[in-house]
């Protein structure tokens, strides 16, 4: 496509507007390939008379930049994995659904909760309609299974067993649980498996195949992770304990409304934190757990370990090695520091607490982060 | 601070639409063939691949970014489900991004409540908001010179901001910028040659002093 000295194009006769118009003048100018510029430079030499129009039909492509949001990989993932769910729930809503739609007529929300359910998991499906007082009859139940072709385990001993996936994922089960999924992972652009009762997960990381787990109302998804899911029938909250990496969680019946809108929200949690769905009020809650562990060893503040340093380094530092998020106005901050080179072997809260009472401040816990509340230090 | 953040984007930006060009040209009909075979990761790569692109175009008409994504979902989602047809779209890109813009200005027209009319594909707003960083630090000109030039440049008519956004953001092609705006080739030459001009007097002299 790109002509160079011979070919139709014949730049000698170009004027400022030809130049800005041609796309392979605008390539040189916005993109700066090298072989791009061999040939420009090249040319201009031999047609020193085209300076300046070049110059003219450079400086107007270069004005009319452009000020645009830029988009973060994460975020284009993030959009990418909700195209997937989606496109995965509408062909298995194929699956035959009618016998869901006489359980119950006033909420229309329902129907579409239930025709995520039913492909979703044949267990899920029979628990989540037992705990509404539905009557899913075993025939359903078996029938779902088989269709799906599910390998199913069932801890009934007193002591939780592990589980090996096929992805070589493991499963710690706990007592009185079930898990189910499929005997094989290639033939689905998903690790979909489905749980009742508790479960710590190891999940092995492969970023093309998103790890779902489907605990009655709530999923969630990872690439490559270790969390824990806990739902039991009888529950009235499920949680979601996150130990390293990250899990997005998202509620089935929020996943797809009435108007197609995919208005759902995904919500992050990260480590050392947990998340809990009230099953009565459908609401999810964010909370830190008790005795938070460090991700990577925190990094030291100061060389020699005893002198003043910034607080907000400190905060800085603390946020990293729990993968905690620190809140704090560092404006407001800037004065203050502290000398303490003991922080080491402390637990988070303790480091916190250490921490702020050196400076005055006070802290709140506010879905799963830390707030900082202080009224800054006087500059020394 | 700032500075380098706007140069790291335009960095960004340049590797970004020199792989999307690459790619496009090598990977657009083995995706097209692969989507045919029920691929959901050739919809993904699609989507990646296109996502800022399309993402940029639908916030010229709106800056609902609610919208804008659940519009972009949209047109992926009618991708998918006519993928048996897929064979006969030339360019993906310009298929989405003509995708996107109905949708949007569709979505747009619904919230406000206004009856579907002809004056949709006229009466769109086209958000433009040129960027002098970069020439105030590569061409050393004077922030007050570089305001003047942001200032009459905002005044070109949204036809012409439109048709300056598809060829040199989107880099299509003269056939294709005729087809999404609904108006000949020839009107596209002519309306490019206009605004291109009024560029070259804009910049005759006045502001740029080497």
């Amino acid at each position: 496509m790109y002509t160079t000295s011979c070919g139709m194009k014949d730049f000698r006769l170009f004027d400022i507007s030809d130049f800005v118009m041609d796309e392979d003048f605008i390539r040189w100018v916005y993109e700066n390939r090298k072989e791009d510029n061999d040939f420009w430079n090249n040319w201009l030499a031999k047609h020193p008379q085209k300076n300046m129009a070049v110059a003219e039909a450079r400086r107007i492509l270069e004005s009319i930049e452009m000020d645009q949001k830029t988009i973060s990989k994460t975020e284009v993932d993030g959009q990418v994995q909700r195209l997937l769910q989606t496109i995965t729930e509408q062909e298995h809503s194929n699956y035959p659904v009618a016998q869901i739609h006489t359980i119950r007529s006033s909420r229309k929300w329902w129907y579409a909760a239930a025709s995520v359910v039913v492909f979703a998991t044949a267990i899920t499906f029979f628990y989540f309609l037992s705990n509404r007082g539905a009557k899913a009859s075993e025939f359903a139940y078996i029938k779902q299974v088989s269709s799906r072709h599910l390998i199913e385990n069932v801890n009934t001993s007193e002591k939780a067993i592990t589980v090996k996936l096929p992805d070589g994922s493991t499963v710690e089960l706990a007592a009185n649980s079930r898990i189910s999924y499929a005997n094989d992972f290639d033939s689905s652009s998903t690790r979909d498996v489905y749980l009742s009762g508790e479960a710590f997960f190891n999940v092995t990381k492969n970023p093309s195949r998103p790890f779902r787990v489907y605990a009655n109302e709530i999923v969630s998804k990872v690439v490559g992770t270790s969390f824990s899911v806990r739902s039991f029938e009888q529950d009235t909250v499920i949680q979601v304990t996150v130990r390293t990496g990250k899990v997005s969680v998202y509620s089935q019946m929020k996943a797809k409304n009435n108007d197609n809108s995919f208005k759902h929200g995904e919500i992050m949690v990260m480590p050392n934190q947990q998340l809990l769905y009230q099953k009565e009020d459908e609401s999810f809650q964010k909370v830190l757990l008790k005795d938070p562990i460090m991700t990577e060893p925190m990094a030291a503040v100061g060389d020699r370990g005893n002198e003043d340093v910034p607080i907000t380094t400190v905060f800085k530092n603390l946020s990293e090695a729990y993968e905690i998020n620190i809140v704090f106005d560092a404006e407001l901050l800037k004065h203050c520091t502290i000398n303490a080179p003991g922080i080491k072997n402390e637990s988070f809260y303790e480091k916190l607490d250490l921490i702020c009472k050196a400076i005055g401040a006070r802290y709140e816990i506010i879905d799963g982060q830390i707030i900082i509340q202080s009224n800054g230090c006087q500059p020394n | 601070m700032g500075r380098c953040r706007i140069l790291d984007d335009l960095t960004e930006l340049t590797i970004y639409l020199t792989a999307v060009k690459e790619y496009s040209l090598q990977n657009e009909a083995t995706w097209m063939q692969r989507l045919q075979q029920n691929d959901e990761e050739a919809l993904a790569s699609l989507m990646r691949l296109y996502y800022a692109s399309l993402y940029n175009y639908a916030s010229r008409f709106t800056q609902d970014d609610g919208l804008i994504k659940d519009c972009i979902q949209e047109v992926f989602i009618s991708f998918w489900q006519r993928r048996e047809t897929a064979s006969t779209i030339l360019s993906p890109k310009f298929y989405l991004l003509r995708a996107t813009k109905n949708k949007v200005l569709k979505s747009l027209h619904k919230k406000s409540q206004q009856a579907m009319s002809d004056s949709l594909q006229e009466e769109y707003p086209f958000f433009y908001e040129f960027s002098i960083e970069r020439i105030i630090i590569e061409k050393q000109i004077s922030e007050a010179n570089a305001i003047r030039l942001r200032k009459t440049l905002s005044l070109l008519s949204k036809r012409q901001k439109e048709i300056i956004y598809l060829k040199y953001y989107q880099y299509l092609d003269n056939g294709q910028i005729a087809e999404l705006m609904s108006i000949s080739r020839q009107s596209v030459y002519n309306l490019l040659h206009d605004t291109i001009q009024k560029l070259k007097d804009l910049w005759h002299g006045e502001f740029i002093t080497r």
